[in-house]
């Protein structure tokens, strides 16, 4: 490990915070991925069966999803962070640290996933939707046993784009109080002129960003038989 | 064949309305289907024929009109007993619709989940697919079989609720001609075995020819003429239907090829060219021989061509006839108490070139 404690002088010193840290980071993103996950899967498969031509053709629901979904992604989230912090007080009791940091998460990931999801369904064949009707499927069953059985690929795959993304907000949260990898990058690499400490953080995201793609990669690979 | 009917629209209207513009994609239609019918709709695309027969189990509702399938009527059924009716009702489609994600066996067994339990599932799903001849295929994935191993699948998935109806809206239009013939041949087997009655959309006459019994023309979305097969192909009065059965009986190909031979249209005073039409048991008769022996009528055969349709023969020839002037009058009067349809054949100018 000599060759570690040459490049990276202080942060072979810092192995419980870096471990710490990338707990948190974890910990941010997979809490906000079930959450933003739940939330953005049923907004999204609401704007699919209620807009125009939809299985629940319902103008006033798919509009009032639409804009909130466009509303909530016009907002950058620096800003997001610091306009919501009441909201955060409200619910979790306080502005700062790890667990406040999932509020401005959920709701600057749910509507791009949500997004993401109404794109993934829409790719299912309309003609394929026809024909659970024809044979006498309910909404529900064309929801769970034709969409979300069609659409899984890109489901998956749209889960992956999210999930990192969702790395990249955590970052961001981080830098501003949320603690993880992104904390420590700016707070400690950065404003202590600490380079190696920087580049560690990224590279540690890195190695997470690529684990997840892999994973996402394969698993769509398996569920997708269109080839 | 009992003449009950199971299908009956009345004065269906389908009305469009899409950026202002306002589109009557079925216009004032009714259209009477009875029980083991196999019923062809025929027109060019856009002429409303699949919009009409998606009425008939609401994946289309109507703008205007009564529905009654079964007895029932499907317009004023709430939405969990429309789905029990759609289940009477089974439909394939030209793209045939099947489920990329599930095995074929799933992709049969997706209707009866729920309806039946899991040993039944699996034997109704063996029983289906042996019967459109693809057992051996129950554990592959749509992408992996042809066209018309696909739509096998999904006949037998439509069969999967035991339908008394089966609409098929073009589902043999991306078919080759042998698949299709094969498609059509099961359709007509289903029939047969099964009682199913059957709607068959597309805009080939020539597999309305194979295997229906009754036909409607579709013209925008109109039926401009309607009857049993073998009276719309032996006398079919609308232009449109004219011309879809000169395509299904290659006249239209013949005369064309026929027009295009100076020798056809340099005819003498002594010379007509024209098209002789005979249904059923006129076809036996030695018309040629018979003409030559009592009027000197001398018939060159161009074209001929026999469709057996519902065990009818319909037969057609184009011949030059040679002769005295009265003489061919007289054949042709000779032709006519036959009961054979003598249209004379000008090729006009447009049509040679």
């Amino acid at each position: 490990m000599s060759w570690f404690a040459k490049y990276f002088p202080n942060a072979v010193t810092m192995k419980s915070d870096f471990i710490q840290a990338t707990g948190e980071t974890l910990y941010m993103t997979l809490i906000t991925a079930v959450v933003a996950g739940i939330l953005g899967m049923i907004i999204g498969i609401g704007l699919i069966v209620t807009q125009p031509g939809g299985i629940l053709e319902n103008r006033i629901i798919y509009n009032i999803f639409d804009k909130i979904v466009n509303l909530c992604r016009s907002i950058p989230f620096v800003i997001l962070l610091a306009v919501i912090a009441p909201l955060t007080r409200v619910i979790v009791g306080t502005a700062i640290g790890t667990t406040a940091a999932i509020v401005p998460l959920v709701i600057g990931s749910a509507p791009f996933y949500a997004r993401q999801i109404q794109n993934a369904l829409a790719e299912v064949d309309h003609g394929v939707i026809e024909a659970a009707e024809s044979v006498g499927s309910s909404p529900m069953g064309i929801i769970f046993r034709v969409y979300l059985k069609e659409g899984l690929p890109d489901i998956i795959r749209s889960s992956v784009l999210t999930l990192i993304s969702l790395i990249d907000l955590t970052a961001m949260a981080g830098a501003i109080g949320g603690g993880g990898l992104g904390n420590l990058a700016i707070n400690v690499g950065y404003s202590r002129f600490e380079t190696d400490v920087t580049v560690l953080a990224m590279l540690i995201i890195l190695v997470i960003v690529f684990a997840i793609q892999l994973v996402g990669d394969l698993l769509a690979r398996r569920v997708d038989h269109t080839a | 064949m009992t003449n009950e009917a199971i299908i009956e629209l009345k004065n269906i209207d389908v009305t469009f309305h899409n950026k202002g513009q306002t589109v009557n994609a079925v216009k004032d239609v009714s259209l009477t289907v009875d029980r083991g019918d196999i019923y062809g709709v025929v027109g060019y695309s856009g002429a409303g024929k699949s919009t009409l027969v998606r009425v008939i189990n609401r994946l289309q509702p109507p703008t205007a009109g009564t529905v009654v399938v079964n007895g029932q009527d499907i317009l004023h059924l709430t939405p969990r007993e429309l789905r029990v009716a759609r289940t009477k009702i089974g439909m394939i489609f030209q793209h045939f619709n099947l489920m990329d994600s599930r095995t074929i066996a799933d992709n049969v067994g997706y209707p009866l989940r729920f309806r039946l339990s899991k040993k039944n599932r699996q034997e109704k799903v063996a029983h289906l697919l042996e019967l459109v001849g693809l057992s051996e295929k129950a554990n592959d994935y749509p992408a992996q079989l042809s066209g018309g191993q696909k739509q096998r699948v999904a006949i037998a998935r439509a069969l999967a609720n035991d339908p008394e109806i089966l609409i098929s809206d073009e589902a043999t239009s991306a078919l080759d001609p042998k698949t299709t013939s094969s498609i059509l041949e099961l359709l007509k087997r289903l029939n047969k075995e099964l009682g199913l009655t059957v709607v068959l959309i597309t805009h080939e006459m020539e597999a309305v020819k194979e295997i229906c019994n009754k036909v409607a023309v579709m013209e925008s979305g109109e039926i401009i003429e309607r009857g049993d097969l073998v009276s719309i192909f032996s006398q079919p009065k609308k232009p449109l239907t004219q011309d879809f059965i000169n395509t299904a009986t290659q006249i239209n190909q013949a005369l064309e090829k026929i027009y295009k031979q100076s020798s056809a249209l340099d005819l003498s005073d002594h010379q007509q060219l024209v098209q002789l039409q005979y249904v059923g048991a006129s076809t036996d008769a030695p018309l040629i021989t018979e003409l030559y022996k009592r009027y000197d009528v001398v018939s060159n055969i161009l074209y001929g061509n026999v469709e057996i349709l519902q065990d009818t023969p319909l037969g057609n020839l184009i011949v030059v006839m040679s002769g005295e002037p009265d003489k061919l009058q007289e054949a042709w009067q000779y032709c006519q108490d036959a009961g054979i349809k003598i249209t004379h054949l000008k090729p006009t100018d447009s049509e040679v070139a």
